[in-house]
């Protein structure tokens, strides 16, 4: 049961993505700014971070599966995400290893995926669907407002998730490693 | 030994990027229907966002709730004019549905473009890449007898069409994500010399956002700002007389031969809560099935 948790923390975020646009006052989305949640993005790199051991690779599966979640049901295009969210989980629990978790590096660390996941993102789809987006208007008017959003959401999360996702790791993995 | 895993690892790298062609290949042609894996998980989905949006929508309705209040003496006085002058035209449309009606019976016509059933419907969730998804997911589907391509509508206005559906929920388009593989027939409602102008109505291009583009304006047709446009009903997906928007302004296209206009929608596309799909009740060769089964069981 307790092994649930983790996945059903993820969905609530996958979910929750759906009802971000609501939070925005409306002006916002009227105006010229696209500002994309990466919820479940920042919550896989706190995954990557404090739950997983050097030797677990759990954060890559989830973003591989949450990935593909997120282009079943909010895009058309099946492989996108979960190209991008596992590529960038891996490269950021490469990078935990280097460096020792605290606040600045978790925001340092969450900031790196966003950016890279996003680009890459943009990169693939302009590549399929011939966006007419010119890279600096989509630095300008994508990239930043979504890094600022996120990483407030990360910010907002810090008190809440870095703890529980220890105590998961501390019970489930080690347990796991001694059978 | 190091060696080794650098080449599983550029391996594993390679197949996943095979796997990300194939995957984007095999979905990015137009598909009329999903397969059952993605079926399944977005009806599964689509429960738990019901449950969430209902609160989530709640909370986030507050702000506006308050809004609302604030001007509501204003609304209230501006309506109470506008009533009276409802009431004339609701006589006036009365009458003439019941003309219309009589005529139709004399010339024993039954039916009409512009006929339609609606199915009623809640918004359920927003895709959150607006950058090229234009999508809303809402909690109808194929048992509730939507299909894919039906037109969906707002009390406002046209905003969008069905994109594809499973059992529960399915999939909504928005009309500013439309693009070239998909345009509508619209026309635009006769100014001074009452003559009607056809267009297709194309996804809005970058440089204005919220307007949607209606091309193909023969050259000579004089249009103005503030003129009506609605769906033709001559695509034969959507019915005919569905509001979509106001002409903005003109232009002459970049081949000087057709003229282009930019549409303001009529229906809000970003404050979406409640929709209709929309039923066409006149028969489409290239979508419905064909309607002889009644007639071969008569001839057994």
């Amino acid at each position: 049961m307790k092994r649930l948790l983790l996945p059903l923390t993820l969905l609530l975020f996958l979910v929750l993505e759906g009802t971000a646009m609501d939070f925005l006052p409306k002006e916002w989305l009227l105006a010229d700014y696209y500002i994309i949640p990466h919820w479940v993005l920042v919550v896989l790199t706190y995954i990557a971070i404090f739950y997983d051991f050097d030797s677990t690779y759990y954060c890559v599966l989830y973003g591989i599966i949450f990935g593909l979640l997120i282009d079943l049901i909010y895009t058309d295009m099946l492989g996108v995400y979960m190209f991008t969210y596992g590529l960038v989980i891996y490269i950021t629990h490469g990078l935990k290893k280097l460096l020792h978790s605290n606040v600045f590096v978790t925001l340092l660390l969450t900031m790196i995926a966003i950016v890279t996941a996003d680009t890459t993102i943009y990169v693939l789809y302009s590549f399929i669907q011939a966006t007419e987006m010119v890279w600096e208007s989509y630095i300008l008017m994508s990239l930043l407002p979504t890094l600022a959003a996120n990483v407030l959401f990360a910010l907002v999360l810090y008190p809440l998730l870095p703890g529980k996702l220890q105590e998961w790791s501390e019970s489930q993995l080690k347990r796991s490693n001694a059978i | 030994m190091p060696s080794f895993f650098r080449n599983k690892r550029l391996i594993l790298i390679l197949i996943s990027i095979i796997l990300l062609v194939a995957l984007i290949g095999f979905t990015m042609r137009d598909r009329d229907n999903l397969t059952w894996p993605e079926e399944f998980l977005q009806d599964t989905i689509g429960g738990v966002q019901t449950v969430f949006h209902t609160p989530v929508q709640f909370v986030t309705g507050i702000y506006d709730n308050i809004k609302d209040i604030r001007q509501t003496y204003e609304q209230n006085q501006m309506l109470k004019a506008r009533v009276s002058e409802f009431k004339d035209l609701l006589i006036d449309v009365k009458q003439l549905k019941k003309d219309n009606e009589e005529l139709r019976k004399l010339l024993d016509k039954q039916e009409n473009m512009s006929d339609y059933e609606e199915i009623p419907a809640t918004v359920i969730a927003r895709s959150p890449e607006p950058r090229w998804f234009k999508q809303l997911t809402i909690n109808k589907g194929k048992r509730h007898g939507v299909k894919a391509n039906m037109a969906v509508i707002t009390g406002d206005g046209l905003v969008g069409k069905i994109q594809s559906t499973s059992a529960v929920t399915s999939t909504v388009q928005l009309l500013s994500g439309f693009d070239r593989s998909n345009v509508i027939h619209g026309v635009i409602l006769g100014g001074e010399d009452d003559k009607d102008q056809y267009g297709l109505i194309e996804a809005p291009d970058d440089k204005q956002k919220d307007a949607l583009l209606l091309k193909k304006i023969p050259y000579e047709a004089k249009i103005e700002k503030g003129q009506t446009v609605v769906s033709s009903g001559m695509g034969g997906v959507f019915p005919k007389g569905l509001l979509i928007g106001k002409i903005e302004k003109v232009v002459i296209d970049e081949y000087g031969l057709t003229q282009t206009a930019y549409v303001e929608p009529a229906a809000d596309l970003y404050d979406i809560n409640h929709v209709s799909v929309v039923d066409r009740a006149s028969y489409s060769p290239s979508l419905d099935e064909p309607p002889s089964t009644s007639k071969e069981e008569d001839s057994e």
